[in-house]
Formats: structure tokens, C-alpha cells, sequence
């Protein structure tokens, strides 16, 4: 006789019973028996197959029948079977994937400062060899991202970007070299990540992210970095993570400042919550017309990289509900609390935003980029040029800052900064004909504009600004 | 339905926290659907424990004996959801066992946030939600 133990949840389907001895000369005959005595056991254990379910596991006396041998395990007089479900389970969504086995000796060796740090250890290694990211963006904050998570040994991360090299990133994109200029970032960028790390794969995606293409690109991914420098894509990058259920470790740059933050995180805030609404386009400058220190990408890309690790390890506090702000000029750092808003659009308890939208329009981008002709009032820099030669009578100015006229200058060119212009518009004469230029035209613009307010009627744009005079007219004026 | 006594509730919370952002688990013990006591275990998952955990079958086998011995039944299972919600996931559908009412903690940045009970089907195919009273 043996005894089979009851388990305390199944005792109801076993007539209340703790115990119950039952004749057999195996493990599978006893428990045969005992759901032929108590029907409604039966499926408690067994499928209609007629296979033990796969939680069901089996213990004679102290050992596990799946190392003895399974159900055909013989019983002795007075030995004492015993049900044990299994139970596991987890968050994730996703199935149970085995992580890789293990690292090669040769990346034991490369990530040997991990491998000793107990908070990292072979553990957090395989998770990051695991992990994968996808980074938007290959510039300012994507190069400190790209070369550093390389380095770390995330062991997929998919780059998006479509321009190309120029000299222009070189002050601060460090992933990009001289000898890359010309060459397509995505290109440029993976050639320096894996001349770091060669253990990591790299998934190209040569494109502008878009509504139509960013929840494909994206939702192979465990984590999305945003990398990008303009609020339409903030936008399309934000939405796309909040419906995929996937973090967005943020970070934007302006001139001397900083911010970063966690968005996305399940039960976290989304950069909506932060900023419902996109600023009127034009209102904020972007680096190509405000500048940035070309270190500050650095420290910013790199706090994003900090959060990325942090969150494939699941170690430390994640920066998620907490925007950080770095200001350069003054070396500190603060912090402010940010909240998921139950109202959000797109994350709070009644989204109204289910999918992706068109994010141009969204942020009041014209959707139709083809250049207009010239237009009335708009003067091509060739046209400027023929009139200085042949000597025609007018007055050009410069609306740009004093400290851009440094850079480089139209000799004939008067400086008379925008912002200054109410007040020394009296030093022109409307009887004048005056042409405006900036460094791109569009700040000379709002001059025609101003100056056509103020009575002026032969006013022109140059249209392009001292940029197109250095294509069109004289190669030697330095672009910057 | 299941109730859950204040006592045995405030061990599973503070187990939760504490592990947090780790999974925690545990088992609750009662009877006629009052869990009076909870017994946190040990994750035994050898692999990233922030979104899995795994019981040892030792543990599970412990604690049914040492309920029976106090005239408890082992009524279900407890484990925690750091940062996420808690809801019944495709994992913890595949490993479930219809035994047990399944309690959810949801840890959010260390703190709890929500629950929910479910009771998995034999098939681990459904887990319905069940009323859960708690405190």
C-alpha cells in the first residue's frame, strides 16, 4: 500500500481527504486508481488525453518522479506519493524566451569591468547581450548612444537615420569622422560601433521615421532612445511607444541645456503629459538655427545611455517621473517631478489617440516641402550680385547678431541685427531701395516684413541668405 | 471570489515591496475562500527575476504539509508585477495551475498600486478575474 498526500487545494475534489491508501506497483497505476475513485480529480490532473497536466508534478517520498522514472516509478509498502503543482510566471507579455547560454571567452574578457561589478555580473551581461534597442537618430545624442551602448554590449540595436554626414556635425557628433563626411550616417555610425564592439548586431534602417513605418520598425525592440531634433518625430516617437507598450528614454539639447527623462514606462508619464501641445512652429529654434555647445550632446546622450542600461539591467532608480534639466553654463543639475496625466490623449485612462497620426500637421509643419519659387519681394543672390557690379543705387543690410557678422560678410552689407531694427530704422530711408539678408532668409524676412509696416516700399528678401551667396556668388564666404 | 485578511495582506505588500523591481511570490493559506496567512518563497528563477519568477516544487511541497498540519488549505498564489500592472500575462497563463485563485500585486517605482485575483482554467488556455477583497 502506499499513500498518496492529497494537496490542500484538491481535497474538496477528493472527498475531503488529507490522505488515501491505495494499492499499485507504480506511481502512474496509484494515481490511475485514485481518479478512478474521485472522478472529479480526474481533470484536475490529467487532459483529456489522459497525460498528467504539465503543472502536475509528482514526489515518491522526497524525490521528483521526473528523475526516477516518471510515472512508471515503482512503489514500495508505505511509501508516500505526493502532488506538487508547478508554478511560475512573470510579467512579460512575451513567451518565455531562453536568454543566450552563455558569453565566449573572448567577450568574458572584454567585459570583464562588468563581469566583476555584482550589480552587473554574467547575469546583467546576458540581459544586455539580450537586450534589444532601437535607436532613432545617429547625430549629437545618437553618437555618445550609439558608440556606449556598442561598448556595453547591448547586443541588437537598430539605428534609424536618412542624412548624411557634413561638416556641420562634426563638433559634436563624435561617431562621425572627417573622412565620413559624405557618407550616409547609418553607414558612418555602424562602422565605428562595431570597430568598438564587433559582438553586437546592427539593424539599419535608412529612413525617416514615419506614422506609416515607425510601429514595424519599433516593435522588435525592448526599448526605443530618442535621439532625434525635432517635435514632430518627438511626437510620432512618444505616440509609437506608448501603443507598443515600450519605453522611450528621452533626451533633448538646446545651446547650453539639457533635459532627459524616462516616457512611456507602463504607469509613467509620455511626453504628452509634458507637453500636450507642440510650440507654433518657428518658436522654438532648433540647433541649426540657435546653436549648441558641441560637448552637451555628450553629457545628455549619455544620461540616456545610463537610463537604457539601467532599465535592460532592471538595476537602480529609472529616471521615469522625473525630467532632468542640465544647464552647462551653470554645472547643475535639477530635477521636476512629472506626472502621468489620467487625461492624456494618448496614455491617460481614456486615450483617444489609438494609432499614429500625421505629426506634421500635428505640429503645423506644411506637409508639402517643395521650395516656392521666388517669390514677390525675394531676390535671388545672383541678382544682388549683378546689381553691385553694374552699380544700381540700394542699400543692403545684414539683420543677423553681430557675433554671426564676425563669421563671415557681404562687404556692402550693413549690420542692423532684427531684434535692433525698431530702433535704428530711422537710419533708412524709404526712398532707398533696401535688399535684407540673414544667414537662410528667414530672419530677413520678418525684416521686409517689419519694414514694409513701417511705410517702406522697395524692400527685398535675398533669398537663401548669406548661405546661398556662398553657393551662388562667392565660394570664399565660409558656410557655417 | 476571495477574500484576504489584513495580516496575511500586508505580508504579501511588504514581501512585494521589498523585492521590488524583482518579482516576488508567495503562497496564501485559508480556508473556505479567507486566506488567513501568506507565505512568502523565494523566486527560484535563475534568470533575470524582474519579469519571472519561478517556485521551488520543494517550497510549494513544505508549506502544503506544514498547512495541513494547521487545518489550512493552500488557496493560492501570490506574485508581484514591478512596474506594470497586474494584469494576468501570457506568461503566467502558460505556467498556471487551475488549482489556485492567482493574486497579481502591482509595484510601481517600489510602492503598491493595484491587485487583481484570477482563476485559470485547466487548459491554461483563460484566466478569468475573480472579486478580490482585501485589508
Amino acid at each position: 500500500m502506499a499513500k498518496i498526500l492529497i494537496p490542500t487545494p484538491l481535497r474538496q475534489y477528493a472527498g475531503k481527504h488529507d490522505s488515501v491508501e491505495l494499492k499499485g506497483s507504480t506511481v502512474g497505476e496509484v494515481l490511475q486508481s485514485l481518479t478512478a475513485q474521485f472522478s472529479d480529480l480526474r481533470r484536475h490532473l490529467y487532459t483529456d488525453e489522459g497525460k498528467l497536466r504539465s503543472f502536475v508534478n509528482v514526489y515518491v517520498n522526497d524525490d521528483d518522479i521526473r528523475y526516477l522514472k516518471k510515472e512508471a516509478t515503482p512503489l514500495q509498502d508505505g511509501d508516500t506519493v505526493s502532488i506538487v503543482p508547478s508554478i511560475a510566471g512573470g510579467s512579460a507579455g512575451a513567451g518565455v524566451e531562453a536568454p543566450p547560454a552563455a558569453l565566449s571567452k573572448d567577450e568574458i574578457l572584454r567585459y570583464s569591468r562588468h563581469l566583476i561589478m555584482p550589480e552587473v555580473g554574467m547575469d546583467g551581461q546576458l540581459k544586455l547581450k539580450n537586450a534589444k534597442v532601437a535607436l532613432i537618430g545617429t547625430g549629437g545624442l545618437g553618437a555618445p548612444l550609439g558608440m556606449y551602448l556598442a561598448a556595453a554590449g547591448v547586443g541588437r540595436i537598430g539605428l534609424v537615420d536618412f542624412d548624411v554626414v557634413d561638416f556641420t556635425n562634426l563638433q559634436r557628433q563624435v561617431i562621425h569622422g572627417t573622412k565620413d563626411v559624405g557618407r550616409k550616417k547609418l553607414d558612418s555610425a555602424a562602422d565605428t560601433m562595431l570597430d568598438i564592439n564587433p559582438y553586437v548586431e546592427i539593424d539599419r534602417f535608412e529612413t525617416a521615421l514615419s506614422s506609416e513605418n515607425a510601429l514595424q520598425i519599433l516593435k522588435d525592440y525592448d526599448l526605443v532612445v530618442d535621439g532625434t531634433d525635432n517635435f514632430p518625430t518627438r511626437y510620432l516617437v512618444n505616440d509609437a511607444c506608448v501603443l507598443l507598450g515600450k519605453p522611450n528614454v528621452y533626451g533633448s539639447i538646446f545651446r547650453f541645456e539639457g533635459q532627459s527623462t524616462i516616457f512611456a514606462y507602463p504607469g509613467g508619464p509620455c511626453y504628452r503629459c509634458l507637453y500636450p501641445e507642440p510650440p507654433p512652429p518657428g518658436l522654438v529654434p532648433s540647433c541649426a538655427e540657435g546653436g549648441v555647445l558641441g560637448i552637451l550632446p555628450g553629457v545628455v546622450g549619455l544620461i540616456q545611455a545610463t537610463e537604457t542600461v539601467k532599465l535592460i539591467l532592471g538595476t537602480g532608480e529609472p529616471l521615469i517621473g522625473r525630467l532632468l534639466l542640465y544647464d552647462a553654463l551653470a554645472m547643475r543639475f535639477r530635477e521636476l517631478k512629472l506626472r502621468r496625466n489620467p487625461e492624456c490623449p494618448v496614455c491617460g485612462d481614456h486615450p483617444t489617440i489609438r494609432e499614429l497620426i500625421d505629426y506634421q500637421q500635428f505640429c503645423g509643419i506644411p506637409s508639402q516641402t517643395h521650395e516656392p519659387a521666388v517669390s514677390e519681394g525675394d531676390i535671388d543672390p545672383v541678382e544682388v550680385q549683378a546689381k553691385i557690379d553694374r552699380g544700381d543705387p540700394f542699400v543692403l543690410i545684414d539683420v543677423r547678431e553681430p557675433h554671426e557678422y564676425q563669421i563671415c560678410r557681404i562687404p556692402q552689407a550693413r549690420l542692423i541685427p532684427l531684434g535692433d531694427l525698431p530702433k535704428r530704422v530711422n537710419e533708412l530711408d524709404s526712398a532707398d531701395e533696401i535688399i535684407a539678408h540673414c544667414k537662410s532668409g528667414m530672419r530677413s524676412a520678418k525684416a521686409v516684413d517689419f519694414l514694409k509696416q513701417a511705410g517702406f516700399r522697395k524692400v527685398r528678401n535675398m533669398k537663401g541668405g548669406i548661405l546661398a551667396w556662398s553657393d551662388k556668388v562667392d565660394p570664399s564666404v565660409p558656410k557655417y | 471570489m476571495i477574500r484576504i485578511e489584513k495580516l496575511p495582506w500586508d505580508t504579501m505588500v511588504s514581501h512585494a515591496e521589498k523585492i521590488f523591481p524583482k518579482e516576488c511570490c508567495g503562497v496564501m493559506l485559508g480556508s473556505d475562500g479567507v486566506v488567513r496567512e501568506a507565505v512568502p518563497l523565494p523566486n527560484s528563477y535563475t534568470g533575470p527575476q524582474e519579469d519571472f519568477f519561478v517556485m521551488d516544487p520543494q517550497d510549494l511541497y513544505r508549506v502544503d504539509r506544514e498547512a495541513r498540519a494547521k487545518g489550512l488549505d493552500v488557496l493560492g498564489i501570490f506574485h508581484s508585477h514591478p512596474n506594470c500592472d497586474a494584469y494576468f500575462s501570457k506568461r503566467d497563463l502558460e505556467h498556471s495551475c487551475s488549482w489556485f485563485s492567482y493574486v497579481v500585486l502591482s509595484i510601481k517605482n517600489g510602492r503598491f498600486d493595484h491587485a487583481n485575483s484570477y482563476r485559470p482554467d485547466f487548459d491554461q488556455k483563460e484566466a478569468p478575474k475573480e472579486e478580490l477583497i482585501y485589508g
